[in-house]
């Protein structure tokens, strides 16, 4: 017996076990809703833009259509504006796991920002010209565009959360004084 | 304590020796493995089972869609009533709690569960990273709530580091655990390499080959078992948003509230004295004092002292994962039905090695997604245990 | 097994089914859901459980389920649970947790969204990873195969399943949720050149995105907030060999069982909503349940007419209670299934009150 990639398989527990790799790929296009288009416009325009829910205020980045605490509706009519600066609440290093796909080979940041008000979490985001060791919680920052003609939002999708890159690369020390970290205890996601 | 439904008891437990690798079994093996212990354990053949219940993570892990289909045959289930749970890392708890309902709803007298991850596969990293560079991992997306809960209560850093000790020098007592590693110290952790800071690699789990299983029976069958039964004094799941701003990623509410619903319908008033024993989802070694104070075992600020203390070894006065846990063993979708099977053995006295002595009541629980997903139930060995 | 517990469905929605829907799954689900709860008269807050049906790989997503918990409102916290299959499950679970008596009401909900992936390579997947996967066994192949064994055994004829596909069309007219409607001649469907033979396009389903929610209650909570409350009198499932080699696949051993179990012969049925996605299937799946010829079968065009899977069962079983709801029916039926050439199939019989 053979397998499909021409190697000798056995059904008998004498001789090991051939294994064979199977890749498969498959394609997926999804429709890109309306919210998530109109907050792609904003980031080629280098603007960060976030709905706002009109009963908890809470603020959503990127828009969602809706508030899931109230389960309601939100449209054009509750966006806003966000800040493009605002401070590091927590973060990780991470060291990369090579798994397929995977472009990182060194330690990296991820962050959770907290931009100032009106206010928006980003989270997952990455923190630049500072060495990784240096990262901390309390850290003010402000957001690295992606120069005007090398801005994409190609990969900005419904699913894609806070992967901005391609736009807004991550976050860069002000070299303001840090803020108490503790005050922050509770925007860390 | 409310009965109005079946009681339910656990009679057969079954599982795989979980490895890196298991390239001696296909998926249906896998399956079989798992499920023919537990129908050993219980003295049944296939025959006597009348609906499967099967959990495991996402579908992409092995590149299978909605396996059960086929895995139908290997299970026995032709011309049974079958049905898949997917509720994240909670799975393998949330499939034991929907394969109990069965039997508390009086829809079946004896039920098999099987759950189960063939980590080597597919590519659990990429999975989670849904194919992008720059994945995280499940431990770079907790690693911030981790040091949070580190900031918040002060804990010292060598909490981590030793619940990953005690928890492989548990496996080394369970013959079924994935990592054996005798010779581990609290000086090894702590130098292995910083994976997702503030996580060393030896305060993270493996990536396992694995599956579990159990069969269920009504009281009849509870009374009527060869070997003792578990009897499943309640059960509990609670889910909330994953994110929104302002949401406690330490302790999250929902587990909170799943503790409370339970332990409310057990009559639990104070866990740390009525529980002998727990079994915990501890994918990473801050988990332990987190969820000891997550789930109102400990008071805040109070679990990290129970580790501290050595109150959580197996020796101590509240034993978590006396089977090594999912620091030693993780296969992902299994891994909660592990924690849920292990607390029935250990109330049935069938642990073995990593028995503690004389358990009469025991937790289990199991969490997933970002941590928002909650399974708990509590097993004794008796149906009306007095709760002192 | 022990008497049952009166549940009865007191609520449901569905969303109107469409090719590559613009809005994302969470968002055509949320109007469907706010909808269901609308129409059963119980704050989202009380509901006692909750329980969903998706799938990862339609999505092309791990994990995708956790984000429509965002459209159920999940805060503060909720009792939940999810199943990877048909919401049609998720109704069976949570039908089997309000029989332990502590909870009285609970929602349900089916979504997914088909049109993003391509379904003759995500199928496959669905199969014995061993010895069907590779072959690339999809769903159109192995129903044109079911399709030619029924027509060799005069099962059926192909003019028959024309009939079947004009009659689903026509009805899906009064379907507001529906997909392909109108009025179609059956000497020209039959005209149109073979898919995959003996399959035409108008025995295949359309590819949809749609999401169905149902919500339950128990007795005197259901007769409280309902005038006319759907009663589950007999629900079960069933699943069968999975090689479609091991299988009659002109009949269906597992929708018979589940039929019998759930009590389908004990009166007449007056309505049956079925999930036969293939022309073909319709005929088996009457046959398996004994519906004769004063059986009316998909009056809402039924998975013809708008296939959203994930959800088209749960919708077969909202319709089926639709007709005892609202349209004063005495007895129905509402069928979901799963796998290829239906190789799992629930069954659940619902009644209104005289």
């Amino acid at each position: 017996m053979t397998d499909t990639a021409g190697n000798a398989t056995t059904t008998s527990g004498d001789e090991p076990v051939t294994m064979m790799e199977y890749f498969m790929q498959l394609e997926y296009s999804d429709v890109v809703s309306a919210p998530v288009m109109r907050f792609r416009d904003a980031l080629m325009d280098a603007r960060l833009i976030a709905q706002q829910c009109p009963k908890c205020k809470l603020v959503y980045v990127p828009p969602k259509g809706y508030c899931p605490i109230d389960t309601v509706e939100l449209d054009e009519r509750n966006e806003i504006q966000l800040a493009d600066r605002g401070v590091v609440t927590n973060y990780t290093v991470v060291t990369p796991v090579q798994y397929y796909g995977q472009k990182e080979t060194e330690p990296f940041v991820r962050a959770s920002i907290l931009l100032d008000p009106p206010g928006g979490m980003l989270i997952l985001q990455d923190v630049l010209d500072i060495p990784v060791a240096e990262v901390r919680a309390g850290m003010r920052v402000e957001a690295v565009w992606a120069p005007k003609g090398e801005r994409d939002v190609d990969e900005i999708g419904n699913r894609s959360g806070s992967a901005l890159e391609g736009s807004l690369r991550g976050f860069r020390p002000t070299g303001e004084p840090d803020m108490p970290a503790e005050a922050f205890s509770d925007k860390v996601w | 304590m409310a009965t109005a439904h079946e009681p339910c008891a656990i009679v057969g437990f079954g599982q795989t020796k979980h490895k890196k690798r298991r390239d001696d079994l296909s998926l249906p093996g896998l399956v079989r493995e798992a499920a023919e212990r537990a129908l050993d354990d219980a003295g049944m053949t296939w025959s006597d089972i009348e609906a499967v219940v099967i959990g495991k993570a996402p579908d992409p892990f092995e590149g299978v869609m909605m396996p059960e289909l086929s895995l139908a045959d290997a299970l026995a289930a032709v011309g049974k009533p079958m049905m898949r749970v997917h509720t994240a890392g909670s799975v393998g708890g949330s499939t034991s709690i929907v394969a109990s309902s069965l039997i508390m709803g009086r829809r079946h007298q004896r039920v098999l569960t099987v759950a189960y991850e063939k980590q080597s596969e597919g590519n659990a990293q990429w999975g989670l990273a849904g194919g992008r560079s720059g994945g995280m991992g499940a431990g770079g997306i907790f690693a911030p709530w981790m040091r949070s809960y580190i900031r918040g209560s002060g804990a010292p850093e060598h909490i981590g580091w030793k619940v990953a000790v005690k928890d492989r020098l548990n496996a080394v007592k369970n013959p079924y655990a994935h990592l054996q590693l005798p010779d581990i110290t609290i000086e090894k952790v702590k130098e292995s390499p910083m994976l997702w800071e503030p996580i060393h690699f030896l305060e993270s789990c493996p990536s396992s080959d694995g599956a579990a299983a159990m069969v269920l029976t009504d009281e009849e069958g509870g009374r009527a078992a060869s070997k003792p039964p578990a009897w499943v004094l309640g059960t509990a799941m609670r889910s909330e948003l994953g994110s929104f701003p302002g949401r406690d990623t330490v302790r999250p509410q929902a587990g909170v509230e799943c503790a409370e619903m339970l332990y409310k319908e057990v009559g639990i008033t104070n866990p740390r004295e009525q529980i002998d024993v727990a079994e915990l989802y501890v994918p990473f070694s801050w988990y332990e004092p987190m969820w000891l104070e997550g789930h109102d075992i400990a008071g805040p600020g109070e679990g990290w002292k129970m580790v501290d203390s050595g109150e959580t070894e197996i020796t101590g006065s509240f034993p978590v994962n006396p089977s090594g846990g999912v620091l030693s063993s993780n296969p992902i979708g299994a891994s909660g039905m592990l924690r849920f099977g292990e607390a029935a053995q250990q109330v049935r006295g069938q642990a073995g090695e990593h028995q503690v002595p004389g358990a009469k009541v025991a937790l289990a629980q199991a969490y997933g997604g970002a941590a928002q997903y909650f399974a708990m139930w509590v097993v004794s060995s008796e149906l009306q245990p007095s709760l002192s | 097994m022990a008497a049952l517990k009166d549940v009865a469905i007191i609520g449901y929605a569905q969303a109107r089914n469409e090719r590559q829907a613009q809005a994302t799954e969470v968002q055509f689900l949320f109007p469907v859901i706010n909808e269901a709860l609308e129409m059963s008269k119980i704050p989202r807050r009380e509901i006692g459980f909750t329980c969903a049906g998706s799938c990862d790989y339609l999505s092309g997503q791990t994990f995708a389920f956790v984000m429509n918990l965002e459209a159920v409102g999940a805060w503060p916290p909720i009792s939940e649970s999810h199943v990877e299959m048909d919401g049609a499950w998720a109704l069976y679970e949570a039908w089997v947790r309000l029989q332990h008596e502590d909870i009285d009401t609970a929602l349900v909900f089916g979504s997914g969204k088909s049109s993003p992936g391509n379904p003759a390579e995500i199928y496959p997947l669905q199969m014995d990873p061993y010895t069907l996967t590779p072959l690339g066994f999809d769903p159109v192949s192995s129903a044109a195969i079911q399709a030619r064994a029924l027509l060799d055994a005069g099962k059926v004829t192909e003019r028959q399943m024309a009939e079947i596909a004009a009659r689903s069309r026509r009805d899906a007219m009064k379907n507001p949720y529906a997909q392909v409607t109108g009025e179609f001649d059956v000497d020209e469907l039959l005209a149109q050149p073979y898919v995959t033979a003996p399959l035409r396009k108008h025995d295949l389903p359309p590819i949809s995105d749609g999401a169905c929610a149902v919500v339950l209650a128990t007795g005197d909570k259901a007769r409280e907030v309902c005038e006319r409350p759907a009663w589950i009198r007999g629900i079960d499932h069933r699943i069968e060999a999975h090689q479609p080699g091991m299988r009659d696949l002109t009949t269906s051993r597992s929708t018979r069982l589940a039929g019998e179990a759930a009590g389908v012969g004990s009166a007449p049925i007056e309505v049956a909503e079925l999930s036969a996605t293939f022309t073909h299937q319709e005929p088996i799946l009457r046959e398996a349940l004994g519906l004769g010829d004063q059986v009316a079968i998909n009056p809402s065009g039924g998975a013809l007419s708008a296939n959203p899977v994930m959800a088209v069962g749960l919708a077969r079983i909202a319709e089926a209670a639709k007709q005892i709801v609202e349209g004063g029916r005495r007895r129905t039926l509402g069928h979901a299934t799963s796998g290829m050439c239906l190789q799992q199939n629930l069954v659940c019989v619902l009644e209104g009150e005289q």
